[in-house]
């Protein structure tokens, strides 16, 4: 390798002073949800050199998301192709020295060995699959980096060992709408609601946030990470963190 | 006491006073306020200052005052 590194994938990584890239290439991460977020926060992960990914989504690919999905492709729409092994498929392509072990499934279909993952990226797009994902990654002691998207909003949460857990930030009109699907299309059910407004900037911008706080987690930069809850509106150009604490009735703490 | 407050809406920037009883809360005055601006089903959660305010707490456990300025924000779940 000469001095300029530019044989090397990882020389531009090395040369970010907090970023452990070691640890990151030896990393095992679940990404639940392979719409918007998860196409980008795939991309992500593969980019930085995470070592491998375990990807979970029931869904097929629809005409409507190609607008904001980075591997999805109209062939994709009209075979009805699953989610989940088409990003793995192209996120391979994009760095082949990553595993993607895609799983065709809800989440809460799924029995995963939890021991393996180094950090959960909840990519959803419905709050019950959420919680579940929130209260397993807790129960197991995995860092959980949450997201979720609306037009030009945004939200961001991570949840750590201690602190506050993604359902200390719900209330009342979180459960009213508990099973209620946002976004993404493909199962075949009905809507009660029309769909979601869904821009691939605003999706892109949050999937990067929340890889890059899981990047912090693996390189041991736990001390960095947003700690409260990040709201993002960029038609207002603001992004507010609000300072969330313990909810003492939430079933996830205090046990 | 009752106690009156304002309540922003953070997607149009438009007002709401309301009038608070010391038992009313955080969640009842999210449904009220979103009742009142005809919003969609859906999360939302209120804010004061850089605090986000539990839902189960009371006004009098939040420590809410007179001519306080809330602010209703949609919770985004979309992926």
């Amino acid at each position: 390798m000469g001095q300029s590194g530019e044989a090397d994938r990882w020389d531009r990584s090395r040369r970010v002073g907090w970023l452990d890239v070691d640890s990151v290439l030896r990393s095992h991460c679940l990404v639940v949800g392979a719409g918007a977020l998860g196409n980008e926060t795939v991309k992500n992960l593969v980019l930085s050199g995470v070592g491998k990914v375990t990807l979970v989504d029931m869904d097929h690919v629809e005409l409507s998301n190609l607008n904001r999905c980075l591997f999805f492709s109209d062939v994709d729409a009209s075979g009805r192709v699953a989610k989940a092994g088409v990003v793995a498929q192209g996120a391979m392509r994009l760095s082949p020295h990553c595993e993607i072990l895609p799983l065709v499934s809800r989440i809460e279909d799924t029995d995963l060995d939890w021991g393996l993952f180094d950090v959960v990226f909840g990519c959803l797009d419905n709050i019950k699959a959420r919680l579940h994902l929130n209260s397993y990654s807790r129960h197991h002691g995995i860092p959980y980096v949450d997201a979720g998207t609306d037009g030009s909003r945004g939200k961001l949460q991570v949840v750590l060992r201690e602190g506050p857990c993604l359902q200390c930030s719900m209330n009342r009109s979180h459960y009213q709408v508990l099973e209620r699907r946002f976004s993404c299309t493909g199962e075949d059910f009905s809507y009660y609601e029309p769909p979601m407004a869904a821009e691939v900037t605003t999706t892109a911008t949050m999937a990067a946030m929340q890889v890059k706080e899981g990047l912090k987690i693996i390189s041991n930069k736990e001390d960095g990470c947003i700690r409260d809850v990040m709201f993002y509106d960029a038609l207002r150009n603001e992004t507010l963190v609000l300072e969330l604490e313990i909810d003492e009735d939430c079933p996830n703490h205090g046990m | 006491m009752t106690i009156e407050v304002t309540i922003r809406n953070a997607e149009n920037g438009s007002n709401l006073n309301m009038e608070l009883e010391p038992h009313t809360t955080i969640e009842d005055i999210i449904e009220g306020a979103a009742e009142f601006w005809n919003k969609e089903a859906g999360a939302y959660v209120l804010r004061r200052g850089k605090k986000l305010l539990k839902g189960q707490s009371t006004v009098m456990d939040a420590g809410l005052k007179n001519e306080d300025v809330l602010e209703l924000i949609p919770d985004p779940e979309g992926g």
